[in-house]
């Protein structure tokens, strides 16, 4: 018989008795369930501490450059840093959505969102305001003075700071000097786009999300209000004039300062610093990015934007997200992020000595330093629209239909 | 007892099961749920169909379909003979001349626009030349016909080859006893070329169209956008638009239109007869 070689409790008649607790059984018993009691508990530490040394940020073009991981990666060594760009806001909230929480530590994206969307929906946890708000009490004004304290877009519902925030710029539209003054682009404002002259000699930079406030400025509609049926009638109108008058659409902005440059277009709907910046520190200076005197936004008929950099609401966030926030504070790190591959932005560090003297001349002018208070201050800031979703759709729809 | 074969083919099925049919059913599971949510998990609704409907998608889907029939229909008259040099006449340049086609696609697609761009924009290699020469012309991108020339341009590859491999399988002794017999050139090819080589028309053309139907590059970079075809608007909604739902059930119904028209045309084309293989 077999079973008369196997040890006697691993028998069948053994197995269907009460086993006798040996001190070895015990012990061997005890030692199974300690680990996997301690598993678990040891994989999360394992786990944890294989991200200490490991950084991934979600970012718009520039904080992915060598120009400012490079220096991070030689203050940090060792330190795995992965950043990666995407050209528009709601991809990158999207992956948060769709459960990247658990990749990335830090995201990237323009003010309104963090305050009405990544924090309410949980996607972003505060930072430690002792630690940040000596940074933010040096910034330009537009981001802490003394009668707002910190810009309310950076702050939660009470009062938690979202994020840091460091490059801006006045968002509106980009013309050709040489064809269109500046004065009349300024005075004339977004209703220069429907005027019969300019059919066939603009371009529609497709920043769909950006274009939609635009184009309720352009039909002398608030687009930060609720809209009456004849209001979205307007816009409707404007929205296919809009399309039916353009040369070009395309979202790629080299693309359109090259149309700009080489005469295919006059002007183009939308556009600022951030787009008009490569051209100009190529030295086509007659790229200027335009922001109008006036309009329906109480008055103001232009736009601004600023980037908010966030804590990612990652369960095991790595303890190099906040150092890096603190890293890319500093002059140099400031100017690279001002300066990096791709476009060109002012940074709200600049108020601060030490920031602003790395700055040449030309750099200066190509984020055209000279009119930026001016242009800030008519500006409005960059929010989602309480019709957003049926205003896209009336857009999308006038943009499918314009060869109609 | 399963069979051997059964068996050994478990790990594909599997990764096929994993990695195509369930991505595959979730799109068009999320199609139906609830606009402007992320959650799988939620009451089905038509909405999204509904509203695809109300709109003018139909002619974006339209825009799409009509572009990826004209390149199949360009691709096949311009590749027919230069795929039958390349397989009968050419000898040892035909090997340099598949390489150096090849190697374009090692190139990123966008790459390769930008570079079609650069030509044909204002002043730009072909408006530059000619103003030398006095001649002023404007810009040549921005329409229609120059997305089709950046859609046969890019998908070239995807008819030619397969044409090649089809007119490879034409034995040289059918065609030889034709004109032995008597046949005029235009006879060999109609009776004899043309249907001899279409396994790999078919196989040209399926693949061209597949391509071309989700193409969106040449649209945006070319095009500027004087039409928007459906893969831009699938993309938009993926993105700006923020309505996965939306974005999903667009896809579906491009899918569906799709294999709809792939295998109504299949079904015409006897592709077990063309094969060479016997009907039962």
């Amino acid at each position: 018989m077999a079973f008369a070689y196997l040890p006697q409790e691993n028998s069948i008649v053994m197995r269907n008795k009460t086993p006798k607790i040996s001190r070895r059984n015990f012990l061997k018993t005890a030692a199974l369930a300690s680990a996997a009691i301690a598993a678990p508990t040891f994989l999360h530490r394992a786990w944890a501490s294989s991200r200490e040394k490991e950084l991934n940020i979600l970012c718009w073009e520039g904080y992915n450059t060598e120009n400012v991981l490079g220096p991070f990666r030689k203050a940090f060594k060792g330190a795995t840093v992965r950043a990666e760009s995407a050209t528009d806001d709601p991809t990158m909230i999207n992956k948060l959505r769709a459960g990247e929480t658990r990749v990335w530590d830090l995201i990237n994206v323009n003010q309104c969102w963090a305050r009405d969307q990544m924090f309410p929906e949980g996607l972003i946890k505060p930072l430690n305001k002792e630690k940040f708000m000596p940074y933010i009490q040096k910034m330009m004004h537009w981001f802490y003075n003394d009668k707002m304290g910190v810009n309310p877009f950076a702050l939660g519902p009470n009062g938690e700071l979202l994020g840091m925030m460091q490059r801006f710029g006045p968002f509106s539209f980009v013309v050709n000097t040489k064809k269109i003054s500046r004065q009349t682009a300024e005075d004339q404002g977004f209703p220069m786009f429907l005027d019969p002259s300019l059919k066939n000699r603009y371009g529609i930079l497709a920043y769909d999300n950006w274009n939609v406030m635009h184009l309720c400025i352009t039909a002398g509609i608030n687009p930060f209000t609720k809209l009456t049926e004849e209001q979205f009638a307007t816009y409707s109108d404007v929205c296919k004039r809009i399309f039916a008058g353009a040369k070009l659409i395309t979202a790629d902005l080299v693309q359109m300062n090259q149309a700009l440059v080489n005469g295919e277009i006059d002007c183009y709907f939308t556009g600022g610093t951030y787009t008009a910046s490569p051209a100009r520190f190529e030295g086509f200076k007659e790229v200027l990015g335009i922001s109008p005197k006036s309009g329906p936004i109480n008055g103001k008929g232009a736009m601004q934007w600023f980037e908010i950099t966030s804590l990612v609401n990652n369960p095991n966030l790595s303890p190099l997200a906040e150092e890096f926030l603190l890293f890319v504070q500093k002059p140099e790190i400031c100017k690279a992020v001002a300066f990096a591959e791709g476009t060109y932005n002012p940074v709200s560090q600049m108020s601060n000595p030490e920031v602003f003297k790395l700055f040449s001349k030309d750099e200066l002018d190509a984020i055209q330093w000279d009119t930026l208070e001016e242009e800030m201050n008519r500006s409005v800031d960059y929010q989602i629209c309480p019709d957003n979703d049926r205003l896209t759709a009336i857009y999308n729809e006038a943009k499918r239909t314009r060869s109609s | 007892m399963p069979k051997t074969g059964f068996l050994f083919s478990i790990p594909y099925l599997f990764l096929t099961a994993c990695f195509f049919v369930i991505p595959l059913l979730l799109v068009i599971w999320f199609g139906f749920m609830p606009p402007k949510t992320f959650s799988l998990w939620q009451l089905p609704t038509f909405t999204n169909y509904s509203f695809i409907f109300s709109q003018a998608y139909i002619k974006s889907l339209g825009w799409s379909f009509l572009l990826a029939i004209c390149t199949v229909i360009l691709l096949l008259l311009i590749c027919y003979p230069l795929a039958f040099a390349m397989a009968k006449v050419f000898k040892s340049s035909a090997t340099f001349l598949t390489y150096a086609i090849a190697a374009s696609l090692f190139i990123p697609e966008n790459i390769r626009l930008f570079g079609w761009v650069i030509g044909l924009m204002k002043n730009g290699i072909i408006g530059g030349t000619l103003k030398l020469f006095g001649f002023q012309t404007d810009s040549l991108l921005y329409n229609i016909p120059v997305i089709l020339l950046g859609m046969c341009y890019v998908y070239l590859p995807f008819m030619l080859f397969p044409l090649v491999l089809g007119i490879k399988m034409i034995p040289d002794q059918v065609r030889e006893a034709a004109f032995d017999l008597g046949a005029s050139p235009w006879q060999v090819f109609s009776k004899i070329d043309l249907p001899l080589s279409m396994p790999g028309i078919t196989i040209g053309s399926v693949l061209v169209f597949v391509l071309s139907i989700g193409a969106i590059a040449e649209a945006k970079i070319l095009g500027g956008q004087a039409i928007v075809v459906i893969a831009a608007d699938i993309e938009t909604e993926f993105t700006y638009g923020q309505n996965w739902p939306l974005g999903s059930a667009l896809s579906t119904l491009l899918l569906l239109a799709t294999l709809s028209l792939v295998f109504f045309v299949l079904a015409k084309i006897n592709l077990a007869k063309i094969l060479g293989k016997s009907e039962h």
